[in-house]
């Protein structure tokens, strides 16, 4: 009796975090679905120390060009001025250490640095929050912006030169500091904090202390709302915009002259800012797109956008008719569980990857039927863990990078270790065999 | 004249690319010419294991080893962004990650979680500090712990020191808690940073600390205050002093008075963090020297903590600067730096705030970050070896 009772407490205790782990249709411990999924392992090791003492910021965007060289772009203000960049501090070193490194990076397969830019300069507003990061088959590198008062999208050549920018200035005269209310993605990034290290705080300038947020304009032709991302369609000379932190749509652009085409909302429909129905697990699904993060495009077509904070993925064809949706993690609040997708490299990108910088975690998804095979990660701050992953890239090899955002401030590698048998629903920390891979 | 100048414009170009890190391998090279006999250490990044229960650790803020080389670590466990970090800890729950850790973790040496304790006692027996700082283990296996909170107006505090077993079973508590700063008080402390033993003497050298400007020394079985002194071992004074600024008399310690160790032969070493020295008494307080590191460190300071090599005469010290993001091996007979390693960031052998440092029987040296460093990072010990005067991150081979 004493003993059953115990059980039965254990696995109450239990059940909260099992209900959660159980979502999106991940199979059972020991229910290995036919012909397995992908495996990986982190390397610790990788990528190299930058040099110069710098260090990343929260990091919001990452691709991999056609020479498996991996782009990222991160926030070079999101640091704690005394604490994390005294190299830096009113031009006047309060230490040795650290300097912000510049905002877009440029690593090789080896892990080195090899290239660095990105900034304000002339000609050209560089965002606020710059995020999402994309490379088109010219090799031109492609950058958004989430910040509360980013309308635009940029447009570089490899090494930095810049070609274009696109959408209108804000419409509204920004105001003075004010409070940043905004559900905007990176607002409150690394906050300020108040004493110092207390808190969990960075120091973007503090919370709510830049621009108000302006209004959503998910129906503008002239405009963007916080673009988060970009898929790339060479052959129709289009860009896909994830619109994004503010809107709720995705837009395709002209890749030339960046007009806008044509653009929808979530299933299709013609987006409505005016309907500001929130997510609620187990509620109705929402009629509006959240936080809309990513946009991809599978070889065969088919567009998939994270739907981050209503925790699902919605696939359409290119001309934006609704093809089908699935859930992931559905129980998630907040940020939302869809942060970012990557396709496997084999030629029918069998495969999805979902960064979940809510639950911290890569889900691996099915393709084609959109079930959750499973997943890997955890939170924390060691090799194969994650403090909000924020995105993801597959290399030619199939080698899996991801990025974090936040306090994370790191860019990972897993490497592809071939197809295996599903043993867990969760994998967590995808560290080499042993724990000597890194040893020898 | 042309060439010279081809020569100098040569020079300083290749000044520039060396500066950007494209020159490493010259560097290394050149640096080698001066390379230095020191224990040599490469970091373990797959120790310790993942944390069960998507528990995730806050601020670091203390480390110590038992004889058993089991690693007890102290964090502070109101230290994150609630959505962001600890959304599974909320209700509801945002997301299945992550919950805070307890505050207090054992790990065995193979990085395995054994144990996790502490917090505030349900039947209010003793206070849990607001801002638990700094933990050691004795001889007897007990846990000591610190607190550096400081309440409104520097009232109401930190002012005491908890004792536990092994396993967390209260033990006793050391001070008032809840007074004000005062570094003459033999009643209570003043925001605790760490505490060391001598257990010939069986006395506790208590860093005193974050509100206190003094290094208190306790009889270990009935925590009373035997001694205590200042800066240059004079008696302390709280009054207040202007900022620190390099190169001028530090008469005073400045907060945070952060570690207090003594040495098989009889001396302290004391971390005056923000005046970046550190000063060396005998273990009476009659002041013997100083050393000054990196005077130029504003803000934090550059002397953090200090552990000792293992060796029977402790012929080194190592030296966690969290400021510039460095652990300094330094001859402890000369203070002199030899070698340093380690560099800012988030990547194994990288630190964001290295805050405290022990090592284990087998030399091997455990460094924690605080702020949004949140970690614990294992460097194996690899015998003394030629290296660099500055090694970098040092990454085990591939």
């Amino acid at each position: 009796m004493n003993r059953r009772f115990t059980l039965v407490g254990a696995l109450a205790l239990v059940a909260p975090l099992g209900a959660l782990s159980a979502q999106g249709g991940a199979p059972k411990k020991g229910a290995a679905p036919a012909g397995g999924a992908p495996r990986f392992e982190v390397d610790p090791m990788w990528p190299k120390p930058m040099g110069n003492r710098w260090i990343l910021g929260s990091t919001t965007g990452v691709a991999i060009d056609s020479r498996d060289h991996i782009f990222v772009v991160h926030l070079t203000d999101s640091f704690t001025q005394r604490t994390e960049i005294g190299l830096t501090v009113g031009g006047a070193a309060y230490g040795e250490c650290c300097a912000s490194a510049p905002n877009v990076l440029e690593f090789d397969q080896s892990g080195a640095l090899i290239a660095h830019w990105g900034g304000p300069g002339d000609g050209y507003n560089w965002p606020e929050a710059n995020a999402g990061l994309a490379i088109d088959d010219a090799g031109n590198v492609w950058i958004g912006g989430a910040g509360n008062i980013d309308t635009r999208i940029l447009k570089f050549s490899k090494d930095g030169k810049f070609i274009a920018q696109y959408g209108t200035a804000p419409a509204a005269p920004v105001a003075a500091a004010g409070r940043g209310a905004g559900d905007t993605a990176y607002a409150g990034v690394s906050p300020g904090r108040g004493a110092a290290g207390r808190g969990g705080r960075g120091g973007r300038g503090g919370r709510g202390s830049g621009p108000p947020p302006l209004p959503a304009n998910s129906n503008s032709m002239e405009s963007f709302g916080g673009a988060m991302g970009f898929a790339i369609d060479s052959k129709a000379n289009e860009v896909f915009v994830a619109d994004g932190s503010r809107n709720h749509r995705v837009a395709v652009v002209d890749m030339n002259t960046g007009a806008i085409k044509r653009y929808w909302g979530a299933y299709g429909a013609k987006p409505n800012d005016a309907d500001t129905a929130k997510y609620e697990p187990g509620g109705a699904a929402p009629k509006q797109f959240g936080q809309v993060r990513c946009v991809r495009i599978a070889n065969d077509g088919l567009v998939y956008v994270c739907d981050a904070t209503n925790d699902r993925i919605q696939i359409f064809k290119k001309d934006g008719s609704f093809v089908k949706e699935a859930t992931v993690a559905p129980q998630t609040r907040g940020s939302g569980s869809v942060w970012d997708i990557a396709f496997s490299r084999d030629a029918g990108q069998k495969y999805l990857y979902v960064a979940d910088g809510a639950n911290d975690k890569v889900h691996i998804l099915d393709r084609e039927s959109l079930k959750e095979l499973t997943a890997f990660g955890d939170g924390g701050r060691q090799p194969g863990l994650f403090y909000a992953v924020d995105g993801v890239a597959t290399d030619s090899k199939g080698n899996l990078y991801t990025i974090e955002t936040f306090e994370g401030k790191r860019l990972q590698k897993f490497n592809y270790k071939g197809i295996g048998a599903v043993t867990k629903a969760s994998q967590g920390a995808l560290w080499p065999a042993a724990g000597g891979g890194a040893k020898k | 004249m042309t060439g010279r100048r081809k020569l100098i414009l040569a020079v300083a170009l290749a000044g520039a690319v060396v500066s950007l890190g494209v020159g490493q391998h010259a560097l290394d090279a050149m640096a080698r010419v001066h390379a230095v006999q020191a224990p040599r250490f490469e970091v373990d990044p797959l120790w310790p294991k993942p944390l069960p229960n998507h528990w995730v650790l806050g601020n670091v803020i203390g480390v110590g080893v038992d004889a058993n080389d089991h690693v007890f670590i102290v964090h502070r466990n109101d230290t994150f962004d609630a959505r962001n970090e600890i959304g599974a800890a909320q209700n509801p729950p945002l997301s299945e990650c992550c919950v805070p850790a307890p505050p207090v973790l054992e790990f065995d040496p193979a990085g395995n979680l054994v144990k996790a304790w502490g917090g505030p006692p349900a039947d209010g027996k003793y206070v849990w500090p607001s801002s638990n700082h700094g933990i050691a283990v004795d001889n007897k296996n007990n846990i000591w712990i610190g607190g550096n909170g400081g309440g409104a107006g520097g009232a109401g505090g930190d002012s005491h020191i908890l004792k536990f077993t092994h396993d967390g079973t209260f033990l006793m508590q050391i001070g008032q808690p809840g007074q004000p700063t005062n570094s003459n008080s033999t009643t209570h402390f003043g925001r605790v940073a760490k505490i060391s033993f001598d257990y010939k003497a069986n006395e506790a050298f208590v860093a005193d600390g974050y509100g206190n400007r003094r290094v208190a020394v306790l009889d270990m079985n009935d925590g009373k205050i035997k001694r205590f002194w200042g800066a240059y071992g004079k008696p302390p004074s709280d009054s207040q002093l202007p900022p620190y600024e390099p190169g001028q008399p530090q008469p005073s310690f400045r907060n945070p008075v952060h570690c207090a160790e003594p040495s098989v032969d009889g001396l302290l070493y004391v971390c005056d963090r923000v005046n970046d020295r550190i000063q060396v008494f005998k273990e009476n307080g009659e002041f013997v020297k100083e050393k000054i590191i990196k005077p130029a460190t504003k803000g934090d300071g550059s002397v953090w903590d200090i552990a000792f090599s293992k060796d029977p005469q402790q012929k080194y010290i190592f030296l966690a600067d969290g400021k510039n993001e460095k652990v300094y091996v330094m001859d402890r007979q000369s203070l002199e730096i030899i070698t340093e390693f380690g560099d800012g960031g988030r990547q194994p052998g990288q630190w964001f705030a290295v805050h405290s440092i022990a090592t284990d029987s087998k030399g091997n040296i455990y460094t924690t970050e605080t702020y949004e460093g949140k970690r614990i990072q294992k460097f194996v010990y690899k015998g003394m070896a030629s290296v660099n005067p500055d090694q970098g991150v040092v990454w085990p081979k591939r």
